[in-house]
C-alpha cells in the first residue's frame, strides 16, 4: 500500500492537476489563436487565418524600437548584476567577517521591497540629484532589483566547490586573481550563465520600477503598457505577446536542459 | 593538518580583500536602495518637498494618514484582496505540489517545469491575455453571444474591471510560483515517518493530519508570504484590470506621484507605511524566508 496516496487519490489529483495546468496555458493558447483571427477586434466568432497583424508588427518602428531599448537595458543591467553578485557570493560563501547576517540580509532585501515603493524612491532620489531619467536610470535600477536573484543561483554553485581547490591553487603559486579566472570561474560558469539569464529575463519584462524612471526611449513592458489602451493597437500586440512568449518558453526549457547536462558533466568531473 | 597549510588557511579566511568584494556591490545597494529609501522618508516628513519655500521636519502628513480614514481604509481593502488571493492559491497549489513530491511519478521534474514556465513568461503579457478574455467584446462574452447562452449585447460586465478581475487575474499569476516552497517542503519529507505512522495504523488521512501537514507547514507558510507581499503593493494589474472597484492601495501611491495633481508628501507617507508593513512580516516570518531553499531544488 502506498502510505502517500491510494489509487483513486492518485487518479484524482492527476485530473486536477491537469486542469490546472489546462488553465495556466488556456490563455496564452487563446493569444496564439487570436493573434491568427482576421478581424480587428478578438472576439469569437473566428473570422479566417491571417498573418496580417504579424507583417503589421514587424513594420512597427515604435514597437521596434522598444524592444531593442528593452534588449539594450537588459543586457547591461544583467552584465552589472553578475559581476556583483559574484563578487557578493564569493564574499558571503568563502570569507568569515563580522555582520555577515545583517550584510547578506541587505544583499537580499530588494527581493522583498514593494517595486512601486522602490520606484517612487529612485525617481525622488534621481529628482533630488538632477540627474535626467534615462537608458541609465532604468539600468541603475534592475541591477538593484536583479542583484538578489543572481546571488541566490550563485552562492548554492559556490558552496558546492571544495574550496581546497583554491586553495592549492593559491598554494602553488596563481594569484588571487589568476585562482579565480583558472579555477573559481569554470566551476562556477553554468551558475553565472543561469544568473545572467534570469538577470535578463527580469529587466526585460520589468514594468513597475521602469514606469517612474524611464526616459524618452520606452522600454517594451512600457510600449506595451500605453499600446494597451489603444484598441487599434491590440491585435498586433497580441502578435508579438505570441512571439516573446514562445521565445521565453523555448529560452526556459533550454535553459533547464542545459543546467542539467553541464552539472552531470561537471558533477563526474568533480567525484570521478 | 600541517602548520604549512594552516597558515594558508587563515590567510584565506582573514583575507585582505574581503572588503573589495564587499565595496562595489554594498556601495550601489547603500546609494541606490537605501539612499533613496531614506528620501522618501524625508519627504514624508516634509525635510524635502517638490515646492519651493521654507520646510522644516513635520509630522502633518502621517497624522493626516492615521486620522483621515480614507488612506487606511484602502489598505484594509488591499490587505483582503491580497488575502484571499494567497490564501485561495496556496489551497490549490498544494495538492499540485503534493501530487509532484509523493506521488511518485518518474516525470516530477518535467511536470513541475511545465508548472513553472507560464510564470517565467512575461507578466504584462499574461495579464494582457485576461483583458482579451474578460472584456464586454472579449472571448468569453463573444464567446456565450454566439452560442446563443446570452443575448447578444448582454455581456457579464462584472468579468472585467471589477474586483474579481484583479484577484482572479493575480492568482493566475502568482499559483504557478507558489507551488513551488510547497514541493522543497513536501519532498524532503521523509517517507519513512508515512510508513511508521500506517505501520502503527493510522489511515492516510490521519497521518496527513499528524505528520504530512505538520511538517510541510513552512513551506505553506513560506509560499503564502511568497505571494501575500508583492501583491498587496501591486499597482499594474489593477490598473489593467481593474477599473474603479479593483482599485488598490498602490495605485494610490502611484496616483499621488502622477501627473495631475501630485503630492509627494502624501505619497511618501503611503510607500513608507507600506514598506513599513512589508518589513515587520518579513523580520516576523524571516525563519520561514529562506529562498535560498527554493533555488537550489
Amino acid at each position: 500500500m502506498d502510505v502517500a496516496l491510494s489509487r483513486n487519490g492518485a487518479r484524482l489529483m492527476r485530473v486536477f492537476f491537469a486542469l490546472v495546468v489546462v488553465f495556466l496555458y488556456a490563455p496564452i493558447v487563446i493569444l496564439v489563436i487570436f493573434s491568427f483571427n482576421n478581424a480587428q477586434i478578438p472576439a469569437f466568432p473566428l473570422s479566417g487565418f491571417t498573418f496580417h497583424w504579424y507583417h503589421q508588427f514587424l513594420a512597427n518602428g515604435d514597437l521596434r524600437a522598444a524592444l531593442q531599448t528593452s534588449a539594450i537595458i537588459a543586457a547591461l543591467s544583467s552584465a552589472g548584476a553578475v559581476v556583483l553578485g559574484v563578487l557578493a557570493s564569493i564574499a558571503l560563501v568563502r570569507r568569515s567577517f563580522r555582520g555577515k547576517a545583517p550584510v547578506s540580509a541587505l544583499l537580499l532585501s530588494p527581493l522583498v521591497i514593494p517595486y512601486v515603493v522602490f520606484g517612487i524612491s529612485l525617481l525622488l532620489l534621481f529628482h533630488q540629484l538632477g540627474i535626467p531619467r534615462s537608458i541609465l536610470t532604468v539600468v541603475i535600477g534592475h541591477i538593484v532589483i536583479s542583484l538578489p536573484y543572481t546571488i541566490l543561483v550563485l552562492m548554492p554553485r559556490l558552496q558546492q566547490i571544495d574550496a581546497s581547490l583554491e586553495e592549492a591553487a593559491y598554494d602553488l603559486g596563481a594569484s588571487r586573481l589568476r585562482t579565480f579566472r583558472s579555477i573559481t570561474l569554470p566551476l562556477i560558469l553554468p551558475a553565472v550563465l543561469s544568473a545572467y539569464l534570469i538577470a535578463f529575463t527580469t529587466s526585460f519584462d520589468e514594468y513597475a520600477v521602469a514606469s517612474f524612471v524611464v526616459g524618452t526611449r520606452v522600454t517594451f513592458p512600457i510600449y506595451l503598457y500605453s499600446a494597451l489602451r489603444f484598441p487599434d493597437q491590440l491585435p498586433q500586440v497580441i502578435a508579438v505577446a505570441v512571439v516573446v512568449i514562445t521565445i521565453s518558453l523555448l529560452v526556459v526549457v533550454a535553459a533547464e536542459i542545459g543546467r542539467r547536462v553541464v552539472e552531470r558533466r561537471l558533477g563526474t568531473l568533480e567525484h570521478g | 593538518m600541517g602548520r604549512g597549510e594552516g597558515l594558508l588557511r587563515s590567510r584565506l579566511r582573514l583575507d585582505l580583500t574581503t572588503p573589495g568584494l564587499l565595496g562595489v556591490p554594498l556601495a550601489w545597494l547603500v546609494v541606490f536602495f537605501v539612499l533613496p529609501i531614506a528620501i522618501v522618508a524625508a519627504y514624508s516628513f516634509d525635510v524635502y518637498s517638490l515646492f519651493p519655500g521654507p520646510h522644516g521636519f513635520t509630522l502633518g502628513a502621517w497624522r493626516a494618514f492615521v486620522h483621515d480614514t480614507v488612506y487606511l481604509r484602502l489598505f484594509w481593502k488591499s490587505v483582503q484582496m491580497s488575502l484571499i488571493v494567497s490564501a485561495v492559491i496556496v489551497v490549490l497549489a498544494y495538492p499540485l505540489a503534493y501530487y509532484l513530491a509523493l506521488s511518485g511519478t518518474k516525470r516530477k521534474y518535467i511536470l513541475l517545469l511545465l508548472l513553472i514556465a507560464p510564470f517565467l513568461t512575461s507578466y504584462l503579457l499574461r495579464v494582457l491575455a485576461w483583458k482579451v478574455i474578460l472584456g464586454d467584446q472579449g472571448v468569453i462574452n463573444s464567446f456565450l453571444f454566439w452560442t446563443g447562452l446570452r443575448a447578444n449585447g448582454d455581456p457579464i460586465s462584472a468579468l472585467l474591471y471589477s474586483r474579481f478581475a484583479v484577484m482572479l487575474v493575480l492568482g493566475y499569476i502568482w499559483l504557478p510560483f507558489v507551488a513551488l516552497p510547497i514541493f522543497v517542503s513536501l519532498e524532503s519529507l521523509d517517507r519513512r515517518l508515512l510508513e511508521a505512522a500506517s505501520d502503527l495504523g493510522a489511515s492516510r488521512l490521519q497521518a496527513f493530519r499528524r505528520v504530512t501537514l505538520p511538517l510541510s507547514a513552512p513551506g505553506i507558510v513560506a509560499a503564502f508570504l511568497f505571494v501575500f507581499i508583492p501583491t498587496l503593493g501591486e499597482f499594474v494589474t489593477p490598473s489593467l484590470v481593474g477599473g474603479a472597484s479593483g482599485y488598490m492601495y498602490g495605485n494610490q501611491i502611484v496616483d499621488l506621484f502622477g501627473t495631475g495633481f501630485p503630492d509627494w508628501e502624501t505619497g511618501s507617507v503611503l510607500a513608507m507605511f507600506l514598506l513599513g508593513v512589508v518589513a515587520l512580516l518579513t523580520v516576523a516570518f524571516s525563519r520561514f524566508l529562506q529562498p535560498r531553499r527554493v533555488v537550489t531544488d
